[in-house]
């Protein structure tokens, strides 16, 4: 009996042990025809695969124009759907560490047009054009992006950014309000709702907002400049000082410190 | 020269300096109305999702569709707060 249950317990041990060291993937199946038009296709969509993949491992590694030249030629293949549009995606960030964002606009732009509800392709449209700095362009995509996804955190936020750089204050404050619907802790929204409402002459709101992002993150250096900035308006000169005192106490940002130190010599002179 | 001549002198120069003065406060507060503008940065743009791979966005289990989807900011790849503001990657 006790050989049978040593036994047993060996099989098992031996097979569990072989399918876990199974190193290789499944067999791909032969193709099963001889025409020639069939074959070229079966290796062309071999090699979009392959492409693809070489050019996420590119992108893995930081070599944005071998990722580029990648995607480039998968896209030169003509893939069907959903290659197509994700070649043009996975482009489009490879021309976007590249430094070429006018041609990564251009792929997001194709991703899109071959597959309309990308939204991942949306998104990185918007944040390209704001890179751009082409506010109208930004702001275009991100109503497209906000139509197609009511309820996304991300596209509440890339439109209520194009809309407050765009001048367009009253947008980007019920984006922002709505992000802070859904989370409340999110300081970011704060500090952006409270610019919102200080270009809308609001600055009472401005400084509840810019508060309340610093109770949530206490070495907010940029909100710590806004609220002297406001109180500054406010003629709260004594508090303003010390929030630029608190700016420069908490960050290390070049541009930042030269702003914090400008403003609270100011109110001396 | 004369005590009335002496007099108009004065109250020119009285009124030269506090136009003078009311100049040079309204020039620093305008100067520093323009310095506090530049407080008033917006956020960075979001950064850029992550790549796909050749299966194509295939619903909830590619990363960057559900990133740009998600109704929760925790969830969506937003800036924190401190990131480098607008206009800069």
């Amino acid at each position: 009996m006790r050989r049978v249950t040593a036994i047993a317990a060996l099989s098992c041990a031996l097979f569990g042990g072989t399918a876990a060291a199974q190193p290789y993937s499944g067999v791909t199946p032969v193709p099963r025809t001889t025409d020639a038009a069939a074959l070229h296709a079966l290796a062309s969509d071999r090699e979009i695969g392959e492409r693809i993949r070489l050019g996420i491992a590119a992108l893995a590694r930081a070599a944005w124009p071998a990722a580029r030249d990648e995607f480039a030629r998968a896209l030169a293949l003509h893939p069907p759907e959903p290659q197509g549009s994700t070649a043009s995606y996975d482009l489009g960030i490879a021309l976007t560490n590249a430094g070429d964002l006018d041609g990564a606009a251009r792929a997001f732009e194709a991703a899109i047009a071959l597959d309309r509800g990308f939204l991942a392709a949306r998104a990185n449209l918007v944040s390209v054009h704001l890179l751009r700095g082409d506010l109208a362009a930004a702001r275009a995509a991100a109503d497209a992006y906000v139509a197609l996804a009511p309820d996304s955190a991300r596209a509440a936020y890339a439109r209520g950014i194009a809309a407050l750089r765009a001048g367009d204050a009253t947008t980007a404050l019920a984006d922002f309000r709505r992000l802070l619907a859904r989370d409340p802790k999110y300081a970011v929204a704060h500090y952006d709702l409270a610019l919102a409402e200080q270009r809308l002459g609001d600055y009472a709101a401005a400084e509840r907002e810019l508060r309340a992002a610093l109770a949530l993150v206490p070495a907010y250096a940029r909100a710590n400049i806004a609220l002297g900035a406001v109180l500054l308006h406010e003629g709260n000169r004594a508090d303003a000082r010390a929030a630029f005192d608190a700016a420069l106490r908490d960050t290390d940002d070049a541009t930042l410190r030269t702003l914090a130190t400008s403003l609270r010599d100011a109110i001396g002179r | 020269m004369s005590r009335l001549a002496v007099r108009v002198a004065f109250i020119i120069g009285v009124a030269l300096l506090g136009f003078g003065g009311t100049g040079f406060a309204r020039a620093s507060v305008a100067a520093l109305e323009d310095l506090a503008g530049g407080a008033f940065v917006a956020s960075g743009a979001p950064a850029l999702l992550g790549p796909i791979d050749a299966a194509g966005r295939n619903g909830w289990r590619c990363v960057p569709e559900r990133t740009a989807q998600t109704t929760q900011p925790g969830e969506a790849e937003l800036p924190a707060a401190g990131a480098p503001a607008a206009g800069r990657p």
